[in-house]
């Protein structure tokens, strides 16, 4: 899957789509990778919007970003995150370190 | 008699959308809402995992997958069994964040979002045998 995203400044924005499980996780994660070695973001965004289903594999791949990018003292936000994500999501209490934005 | 089915597969991450799409199709004969519906697929979709990448690690293997239906009571029960190299500790499994693989980005919440997302969830594991996960949902909303 090509990735769809934005870059403002130092502020990136990619837009998540279709199922992030064990099968799509692996090439979505090299791509993000790709974009946070390739330039040093302030933020990175992901927008949910699209995402149909993600489980815990797609949930171990947006906290291992978080950890990247906390390394880069880069922050990820989150946005426009569809229900039965936010339901995984929340199982995790992963909010209280990634915040929502609007 | 209960409709069920029971079918195997090629423990393979290619087939985890098929395994909870074919389980989501079935359990439509209980009128599940949508939320419902999401939750068994996020289900499955943890134990296929699981047996995809703890049970068999680099080798091929297969998993069995049997799904029965009670309309009357309006109740799937989805079992997935994988014949590879079992749980150790089963009670740890099930911890919240434990993962035997945190190197892989593993959440280690996959038992935890069975738990929380079915009504009731039975491990049963055999080291150098295999794992068996039952999960049962009940369909609550009209």
């Amino acid at each position: 899957m090509d990735l769809d995203f934005k870059i403002i400044g130092n502020d990136i924005c990619i837009k998540l789509r279709g199922e992030i499980d064990e099968y799509s996780a692996r090439s979505l994660r090299a791509d993000i990778d790709k974009l946070i070695e390739a330039q040093g973001f302030r933020t990175m965004t992901f927008d949910m919007k699209d995402v149909t289903f993600i489980d815990s594999t797609g949930l171990g791949l947006v906290l291992g970003r978080y950890k990247k990018l906390k390394q880069q003292r880069a922050e990820l936000l989150l946005k426009n995150i569809p229900t039965q994500v936010d339901k995984v999501f929340r199982t995790s209490g992963i909010y209280s370190f990634v915040p929502i934005v609007k | 008699m209960n409709n069920f089915f029971d079918m195997k597969m090629l423990a393979s991450g290619k087939n985890e959308a098929f395994a909870r799409s074919v389980v989501a199709t079935f359990a439509l004969a209980c009128s599940p809402t949508v939320e419902e519906i999401n939750d068994l697929k996020t289900a499955v979709s943890e134990a296929v995992t699981n047996a995809v990448v703890h049970a068999y690690k680099d080798d091929t293997g297969v998993i069995e997958m049997l799904c029965e239906v009670n309309e009357t009571e309006r109740s799937i029960s989805v079992s997935v069994t994988d014949f590879g190299c079992g749980i150790t500790n089963v009670e740890e499994a099930k911890e919240p964040f434990f993962t035997t693989r945190p190197d892989d980005e593993r959440s280690g919440m996959g038992f935890t979002i069975i738990e929380t997302f079915t009504d009731e969830m039975t491990l049963r594991s055999k080291v150098g045998e295999g794992t068996t996960v039952t999960m049962k949902k009940v369909f609550k909303g009209c």
